[in-house]
């Protein structure tokens, strides 16, 4: 039997290591995507790929999706493949399934000539090469090869040599070769920080002592999730939403979640989602159900391979989210917080306590702007990922202006950063009055971000697509929504609604970047009329949609409930009602 | 000279006074009286039994600061900003640094937005007047605020840092327009872009100066009334002290004073004692402190979150590293749904307390374990003010972990213990090793009444050779104060290319800095550090260079860039020789070094132990020497294991640890491997 201490010490160690290596990354990265907006993820597996621990934080659309790249290598090299020092890399979207965007690189942790596991880190180069720089060109890209430069597994290092070759025919292919082959050397440090960390590990406790305690936080955590997933009502829950469709073809995407709980076992069935497309969200990923279990079983504990033991995760081949290799992958992860929030929206009826309306569901908000500086005659790329409306809860209002349920900390860029980065002007950045979806407790609020460049260059301006079916209400709650991308030339009054990547605009244009509202929580005439006030006093909410939207009539004037007005505006809708 | 600091903690209210003249030491605990903050200092210099008229110089430290911002009992307060940014400080950063959480809150703005002003003013990068403030419209403002009956007003326009101009002309038109409200500008608290940091500070800053102003002014009135004479000085968390006069207008550097004065004493000790390089380690009832000294120079963060990370409020202004682990004496153990056994991070504070308090406790605690096995004198607790029940510690021990688990009761208590070690050890990881420092080259200093308990098995966990404990662990936060420097910090954000720096420019911007930092001094001779945080081009994190005035005037650009490239590689383990690098900020310290009281040396007394049972390490409990601090004489070095018993602590070593006493009083526990 494993002695508690020793388990509870490796237990602690597992995760601090991780987090050691992500702060490593971030801190030394050299494009906004890791640092700012904590695009990566860094990890531990062992020889099998399954997953020891990951950073806190970061995007958790990363979550536990690295074991498929080492049973696919380990199948390929043998379990005697692997020397100390190599470093490999991949994002063959064959295997890896996400945008070429998404690096991965990683090195085997050899002890005393055995394969024991891996350190890994996934994260978001600016540049891959191919016909986009960096977020957003999602229509524009309708295979691998127009997307960039693939990379299938390959060893960059061999046992501490590099691959001169490999490096020059890299950096002869990206747009940005300082800044990338400056992050790979930074996700290369973070490896071998974590090697260097579990050799320590490893010597003072032995490898046979470390596996045990391995295996026992993986059962305790499964168990603990179980436990969790035993508080919802055994019972089939399904329910169904769509994207508006796939930037190619007009048709709408369905996404619907058959989820089945049983015992404490969940099964997450997304067979009934949309076949792959042509356009370019396809990915092979289960950030889907990984997310949404992960929420709804242990949100704060670190994760690892057990967190996920006792969910089955259904996703058929030739599925949007297992697309066959080549589809199109530009756009991989926007569809997937709608996915999310589908599966929680199958369970409200279980446990309506702890499930919130729908979230914005976009993973911006982006704000991606391009060109070369007239002044310095530097190439110069604008980005920033701004927040929208969360969902109201079942005891209280949803969060305004805050990234989606896949993007954890990732961070907007202040206007003074990207002003001195870059030759725009941020006119303003702002809550939009109205936007969140009423409810007993109201939506979050989009925002409003306004952006005139100084100088000529590209806008990635791809309207978000939720306009059919934007963020729901529930339990009467009204939906929220709204994101949008509004273009002012120079010429015009006022900005129009647009729908294109790498739009070249002239100097002085104005971009408006619009994020959605989330949904309301519960009847919107049970929200206290103290709390409309408020809303009202605040310029959240103007005088006319609390009286529309909540029945609460407010004097323009004095900013007072009519008392008198109020309750018969009230009474008389549930006169209606009955 | 007789020098004090008075030093207000959450619970109890510390006074240590030392006279250079006659080497007498003053002491005196009181409890804290937090609806009169004012009056518990005057009753400790009262019960300490000196002369108040006397005093040369007196230090204080006060939880005001935090309290006011934590309890949200500041001034209503009003913000300007420039138009298009008045959602700014709502908005934040749009992160949900808690991912999975379906039901996380982000830090509320400490003012509402109907109370946030914009005014149609413009900066551009670098500083440049895209739209010229109108001091109309800011003293049309002002009657508004005035109307609304604000108390407190801060200011943060976009690129401030850059050019302060139209942040001087609004406080100027708000001064001469408000009744009496509190002004605040962002650009006199930090010179820093990011502007929802920017913001989140400046308001913090406003919010609490009506009442943390109030107090030092009280402070001082009240000190005066009954004789006082000497010079007040007022603790920073940047480990410095500052006048009465700036504590007033920058009242958010005070919010940290009270964990900095162990550092900068665990510094000061160290340096005496003859080594530069400490890893400083602080454990009380609820919570343990680590932080790193390097060159007798304690670790600054750049900011930090009030209310941690997650969820609370940005405060970016220099502040001493420090990270905390909820493990303290008072911290739970506990068995989890799965059959794991955990520590902490809930405590059983001080009410009920430990079981072995007797005052109801019934959870399990590190204290608990320590008296089960013998490691904390029952009843010695306290110099014997206080009885502790050890059968009840071991009976609840036994029902709440042992039995559960299958231990047996002396392993159950130890594997507490090992395991808030482990916990511990974590934390000075962090400091340490994670920030690319071997533990190997550095010795710990351990203060707090559970610090010297503990201290040694940390060390042997990370290698660290030696752990020093000081005289008055337990009062060590008042002591640093006595050994503060005067200091003052100042950031500038300065964008620039190192290789086209233009360096008198930058010359220019180092003595504008520098004069308004010595303006903050008091004392004389007073001397600058001035520091450039460099990265490499496209990062967006920096590290801070060292760099000399004359480098600076040489314009040496080579000699830099080495310097850069070297902490990189010692930091992150990699580094780009042939790569740009950019700076983006001037760092300043001014500092002014204080007369520091010689500690007494130790009284030449004969030792003699008493033995306790207790368990030292596995197996059987042993017959454990026992000595009293203040009996060991200078030299007097003791084999482990053993203990050295004195009022509010218990240093514990183990066999083949060999403690030496210094001169100073100190304790040297050379750790065996």
């Amino acid at each position: 039997m494993l002695d508690p201490v020793t388990l509870e010490v490796i237990r602690n160690t597992l995760p601090a290591i991780a987090n050691e290596m992500a702060a490593d990354l971030q801190r030394t990265s050299y494009n906004m995507m890791i640092y700012e907006v904590c695009d990566f993820c860094t990890t531990l597996t062992d020889a099998g790929g399954r997953l020891i621990s990951q950073n806190v934080g970061g995007v958790s659309h990363f979550v536990a999706d690295l074991g498929v790249i080492i049973e696919d290598i380990v199948a390929r090299e043998g379990p005697d493949g692997f020397a100390s020092d190599d470093v490999f890399i991949t994002n063959h979207q064959r295997v890896a399934g996400q945008h070429l965007n998404n690096v991965v690189v990683y090195m085997p942790f050899v002890f005393r000539g055995r394969l024991m596991g891996f350190a890994m880190t996934r994260a978001h180069w600016i540049d891959v090469g191919g016909m986009s720089t960096g977020l957003g060109a999602t229509p524009a890209v309708s295979d691998p090869w127009f997307e960039g430069l693939q990379i299938d597994q390959m060893r960059i290092y061999e046992a501490g040599k590099l691959n001169k070759t490999l490096e020059k025919m890299i950096r002869d292919n990206i747009r940005y070769p300082e800044s990338s082959i400056g992050d790979m050397r930074a996700q290369i440090a973070a490896c071998r920080l974590a090697i260097r960390r579990l050799e320590e590990l490893v010597e003072r406790y032995s490898p046979e002592v470390v596996e045990a305690s391995i295996g026992t936080i993986f059962r305790e955590t499964e168990t603990r999730c179980r436990n969790i997933v035993r508080t919802i009502p055994n019972g089939v829950y399904e329910a169904e939403s769509f994207y508006d469709d796939d930037t190619v073809t007009t048709e709408p995407v369905r996404i619907h979640a058959r989820v089945t709980v049983a015992d404490g076992e969940m099964t997450i069935d997304l067979s009934g989602c949309s076949g792959q497309r042509v356009g370019g969200l396809n990915s092979r990923t289960l950030a889907g159900t990984r997310v949404a279990y992960k929420a709804l079983t242990e949100p704060a504990a670190p994760v690892n391979e057990g967190s996920f033991a006792a969910l089955r995760s259904v996703i058929p081949e030739g599925n949007i989210m297992m697309a066959r290799y080549p589809a199109p992958m530009g756009g991989w992860s926007l569809i997937v917080p709608t996915v999310v929030d589908t599966i929680f929206k199958a369970l409200a009826p279980a446990i309506p306590d702890r499930i919130p309306a729908a979230h914005h569901g976009l993973l911006g908000g982006s704000i991606v702007f391009l060109g070369r500086d007239p002044k310095s005659g530097a190439n110069f790329v604008l980005q920033s990922l701004e927040g929208g409306g969360w969902g109201g809860r079942p005891n209280g209002d949803g969060m305004s202006g805050a990234v989606s349920v896949c993007q954890g900390n990732v961070k907007n860029s202040p206007i003074e950063t990207m002003e001195i980065k870059t030759p725009v002007l941020v006119e303003e950045r702002a809550l939009r009055p109205d936007s969140g979806g009423p409810g007993r407790y109201r939506g979050g609020l989009g925002i409003d971000v306004r952006v005139r460049n100084l100088v000529e260059g590209k806008w990635n301006l791809a309207r978000p697509r939720r306009r059919k079916c934007p963020p729901w209400g529930l339990d009467q709650g009204k939906a929220g929504g709204g994101a949008d991308y509004l273009l002012q030339l120079p010429d015009q009054l006022e900005g129009a609604p647009i729908d294109q990547v790498m739009r070249t605009v002239p100097p002085r244009s104005v971009v408006t970047i619009r994020t959605g509202a989330g949904g309301g929580w519960g009847d919107p005439y049970e929200r206290e009329a103290e709390a409309v006030l408020e809303d009202v006093r605040e310029g959240l909410v103007s005088v006319e949609r609390a009286k529309l939207d909540y029945g609460v009539v407010i004097e323009p004037q004095t900013l007072e409930i009519d008392a008198a007005k109020t309750r018969a505006l009230r009474s008389r809708r549930a006169e209606a009602a009955e | 000279m007789l020098f004090v600091a008075v030093d207000i903690g959450g619970t109890f209210t510390d006074l240590v006074g030392f006279d250079d003249a006659d080497g007498r030491l003053y002491q005196a605990k009181r409890l804290t009286t937090p609806d009169n903050l004012v009056r518990g200092v005057l009753n400790c210099i009262a019960r300490s039994g000196m002369d108040i008229g006397v005093i040369t110089k007196l230090i204080h430290g006060s939880t005001v600061a935090i309290n006011t911002l934590i309890e949200r009992k500041g001034a209503r307060t009003a913000l300007l900003v420039t138009k298009g940014t008045r959602d700014v400080y709502a908005i934040g950063r749009g992160n949900r640094p808690e991912a999975y959480n379906l039901f996380f809150e982000r830090t509320a703005p400490l003012v509402p937005r109907r109370a946030i002003y914009e005014v149609d003013e413009r900066l551009l990068a670098g500083g440049a007047v895209h739209k010229e403030i109108d001091r109309g419209e800011v003293a049309a403002i002002a009657d508004r605020i005035n109307a609304e009956g604000y108390e407190s007003v801060a200011v943060c326009f976009l690129h401030s840092f850059s050019n302060t101009a139209h942040e001087r002309a609004a406080g100027e038109a708000l001064r001469g327009r408000l009744n009496g409200a509190y002004v605040s500008l962002s650009h006199e608290i930090m010179r820093e872009y990011r502007e929802y940091e920017r913001i989140s500070t400046t308001s913090v800053n406003a919010y609490i100066g009506p009442k943390v102003s109030g107090y030092v002014g009280t402070l001082e009135s009240s000190l005066n009334d009954h004789g006082f004479q000497g010079e007040l000085s007022i603790m920073q968390s940047n480990g410095g002290v500052m006048s009465p006069e700036i504590a007033a207008r920058r009242p958010v550097m005070m919010m940290e004073s009270g964990p900095v004065g162990g550092i900068i004493a665990g510094a000061e000790i160290a340096r005496m004692l003859g080594y530069a390089n400490v890893i400083s380690f602080d454990m009380g009832g609820t919570t343990a402190k680590a932080s790193l000294v390097r060159d007798s120079v304690a670790a600054m963060a750049e900011g930090y979150y009030v209310g941690g990370y997650e969820s609370g409020c940005p405060v970016m202004i220099p502040v001493v590293d420090v990270i905390e682990v909820g493990a303290g004496g008072g911290s739970i153990a506990w068995i989890d749904e799965v059959g794991a056994l955990k520590v902490g991070p809930r405590s059983a504070g001080s009410d009920p307390g430990p079981i072995c308090y007797g005052s109801g406790g019934t959870q399990p605690t590190i204290t608990d374990a320590n008296v089960s096995l013998g490691r904390i004198g029952a009843g010695e607790f306290l110099g014997g003010e206080m009885k502790l029940d050890a059968e009840a510690a071991t009976r609840g021990i036994n029902k709440a972990v042992a039995g559960p688990i299958g231990l047996a009761p002396a392993d159950a208590a130890r594997a507490i213990v090992d395991i808030a070690v482990a916990k511990m050890s974590l934390a000075v990881r962090q400091v340490s090793v994670e920030k690319g420092y071997d533990p190997r080259d550095f010795a710990m200093v351990a203060s707090g009444g559970a610090g010297p308990l503990h201290a040694v098995a940390i060390a042997r966990d990370l290698r660290i050779p030696l752990v020093v404990i000081p005289a008055f662990p337990s009062h060590f936060s008042a002591m640093g104060m006595l050994m503060a420097d005067e200091r003052h910090d100042a950031v500038q954000t300065y964008p620039a290319a190192l290789a086209m720096l233009d360096f008198a420019d930058l010359l220019r911007a180092v003595d504008e800095l520098e004069a308004e930092l010595l303006r903050m001094c008091r004392a004389e001779g007073a001397g600058v550090q001035i520091q450039l945080d460099l990265r490499y081009v496209g990062q967006e994190f920096s590290l801070s260079i060292p760099v000399s005035r004359e480098q600076l005037r040489k314009a040496d650009c080579d000699g830099i860039r080495a310097a850069f490239d070297h902490l990189h590689e010692q930091r992150y383990a990699h580094s780009a020789s042939d790569e740009p690098v950019e700076m983006i900020n001037i760092r300043m310290v001014a500092s002014a070094r204080r007369t520091k009281p010689a500690m007494p040396a130790p009284a030449a007394a004969e030792p003699k132990p008493r033995f306790r049972q207790a368990v030292m390490g596995p197996g059987a409990p042993v017959q454990c020497p026992v000595y009293e601090r203040e009996t060991l004489p200078a030299g007097y070095v003791i084999e482990g294991p053993a203990m050295i018993q004195e009022y509010g602590t218990t240093t514990v070593f183990f066999k083949g640890d060999r403690c030496e006493v210094a001169g100073g009083g100190a304790l040297l526990i050379h750790v065996g491997s």
